[in-house]
């Protein structure tokens, strides 16, 4: 007991210490230096969507310019990308609540039910890992032909509406949670839409919420698959509109301004959905090493 | 599986199975398997003219100088961007857990990239690094007199093809760094602390070691990621230009099977690209307890 109250005064001082002397200065100033540089582009980008084309060819003019309003509304109206916003948050959304919904669906029948052959559904699920879009991407492309959804909102959001990594994660939530609830829900005759949306979804609120940012920000920046299938420029996303606009502006229809306006708009959603949930984002994320 | 098997109506857990189990099969399995049969046809014009070839398409490509400089491209910028990633996010993320743990302004302005679309993170690099008008090239040449040509020159353009990819891919790394600096006993950190350990000491032979698991998990999927993403950044930065340099494998499938047509070629890329996914995923499950990741 003695050695204990030394030991504790002893850090005590050491504290007091070392709170007097900022001894942390010099790594504060370090790590401002580096965020610091790793915002620089962002910033900069920032500050060239509000300049004129004058402004834009004064490379050391880094003041924000004067067309800072009007770069954003020549986008919306002229560039169509009200309709590439409205159509990724659409893609989005689908892809979102679809992976979310039939996730916990396949982590429900894996938890909490007794069936043939279980480890070989899990199995076959969890081995789709093996078969990211760039392996498939050249028979889907014909299956959407064929299905005659090209250039529609269902090739960009229906082949993605499963996943074995949110199933993988759910199973184990799912399997964490205690024996008791389980018992008690199984003494008390619960079934099991009424188990899950009274008893287990309510305690992996959080979790969810986390999958849903993580999905969320990998569906919005999806851009390989949608430039692929989709041609028609009605239903395509914001990311290839910035990619429009790049080519626009090497035909010389628009200047670089404007594609810095687009990429801080395509950007926005996903940055400000980050920055409010980047805990439960976090938490998600990292329930692996746990 | 303990007592938490409490149904057994096997009827409502195909029916729970049901709608992941379509989705999987009909757009994940099929057309995945169907690459394979794709990759032995010569598939051109659009799919009308389809001609079984045997193994004239995986041929074509192992002998194909442009596919052997991709494979090579892809497998340094791979090591490249790998290494960066894991360096700039393990100095940050040390940094953020000794003297801001618990900030969210530090973490927040450490991870943010991950939200980054890849195509942003393109056109804003390809405008700062733009040779006439880009604000990077002026400064760089300003203080070094030398002319940063970044899109003609093939060293410059790989390495601005790499520091996007590491800029775009530090705050993910950072996220799983921080957690495993925080499951570090504090008492550890404390005892080599009061020992006058200097701090770089703590981090190369204390933290290191101790984080190795999640280095080594992150060290894997870096390399998937890479050997797969990167698409976006190419096709906005460099269209695998100059002289080949930057043609990353994923780029030239896009190329050669949606701007050339030819899908079978593209096919048989993709049954290559597979081998790649396949060793890398074995490798995952086998060595990291961590069998699952985001892609």
């Amino acid at each position: 007991m003695a050695t204990k109250t030394d030991q504790t005064s002893h850090v005590d001082l050491y504290d007091s210490f070392s709170n007097a002397v900022p001894k942390n200065a010099g790594l504060h100033a370090l790590l401002l230096f580096t965020v610091g540089i790793i915002a620089t582009p962002l910033i900069l980008a920032l500050i060239f969507s509000t300049q004129s084309l004058y402004e834009i060819y004064t490379i050391t003019d880094l003041m924000p310019g004067s067309e800072g309003f009007s770069n954003y509304v020549e986008l919306f109206t002229e560039w169509n990308f009200l309709t590439y916003m409205i159509n990724s948050f659409i893609m989005a959304s689908i892809i979102v609540t679809g992976k979310i919904i039939f996730s916990i669906c396949a982590a429900t029948a894996i938890v909490y039910y007794d069936f043939p052959y279980k480890d070989a559904v899990f199995f076959l699920i969890l081995m789709t890992l093996m078969f990211p879009l760039k392996i498939r991407i050249v028979p889907l492309f014909e299956l959407m032909a064929v299905l005659n959804w090209s250039n529609s909102i269902w090739a960009i959001t229906i082949p993605y509406i499963s996943s074995a990594t949110t199933v993988f994660l759910l199973r184990q939530y799912f399997l964490s949670i205690p024996d008791s609830y389980v018992e008690t829900a199984r003494l008390d005759g619960v079934g099991p839409l009424k188990f899950l949306v009274y008893v287990v979804l309510p305690m992996a609120k959080g979790f969810l919420v986390g999958v849903g940012v993580i999905r969320f920000i990998g569906a919005w920046n999806q851009y390989l698959w949608p430039l692929v299938v989709i041609n028609d420029q009605s239903e395509q996303v914001v990311q290839v509109g910035v990619r429009n606009l790049q080519q626009a502006a090497q035909s010389g229809f628009t200047d670089w301004s404007l594609i810095m306006a687009g990429s801080i708009v395509a950007l926005l959603p996903p940055l400000i959905i980050l920055i409010i949930f980047h805990r439960p984002l976090l938490d998600t994320m990292t329930m692996q090493q746990k | 599986m303990s007592g938490k098997e409490i149904y057994d109506s096997n009827w409502q857990a195909a029916l729970f199975l049901l709608p992941t189990m379509s989705v999987v099969v009909l757009f994940l399995y099929y057309p995945g398997l169907e690459t394979f049969r794709y990759s032995v046809y010569s598939t051109l014009f659009f799919g009308m003219d389809k001609t079984f070839v045997g193994l004239d398409n995986f041929e074509a490509l192992l002998t194909s100088e442009e596919y052997h400089q991709s494979l090579l491209v892809t497998t340094l910028w791979s090591a490249v961007v790998m290494f960066g990633r894991l360096a700039v996010a393990l100095v940050v993320s040390y940094m953020i857990y000794e003297v801001a743990r618990g900030s969210s302004f530090y973490l927040i302005a450490a991870i943010w990239p991950y939200a980054m679309p890849a195509v942003v993170t393109g056109a804003i690099l390809s405008f700062v690094a733009h040779p006439e008008l880009g604000i990077f090239s002026y400064y760089l040449e300003v203080f070094t007199g030398i002319q940063f040509d970044w899109f003609s020159n093939p060293v410059y353009a790989f390495i601005l093809l790499s520091g996007a990819a590491i800029w775009k891919g530090i705050g993910f790394n950072v996220i799983f760094m921080l957690a495993a600096f925080s499951n570090v006993p504090g008492a550890l950190s404390e005892a080599a602390e009061l020992d006058g350990v200097s701090r770089w000491k703590m981090l190369t032979r204390v933290y290191v070691p101790l984080i190795s698991p999640t280095l080594f998990y992150l060290l894997v999927i870096n390399l998937m990621k890479s050997f797969f993403g990167g698409f976006a950044l190419v096709d906005m930065m460099t269209n695998g230009e100059p002289g080949g340099w930057t043609n990353i494998l994923i780029y030239k499938l896009y190329v050669d099977a949606f701007q050339q047509n030819n899908l079978g070629i593209g096919a048989a890329e993709s049954v290559i690209l597979f081998t790649i996914v396949a060793a890398l995923t074995i490798v995952q499950f086998r060595y990291t307890e961590k069998f699952v990741h985001y892609g």
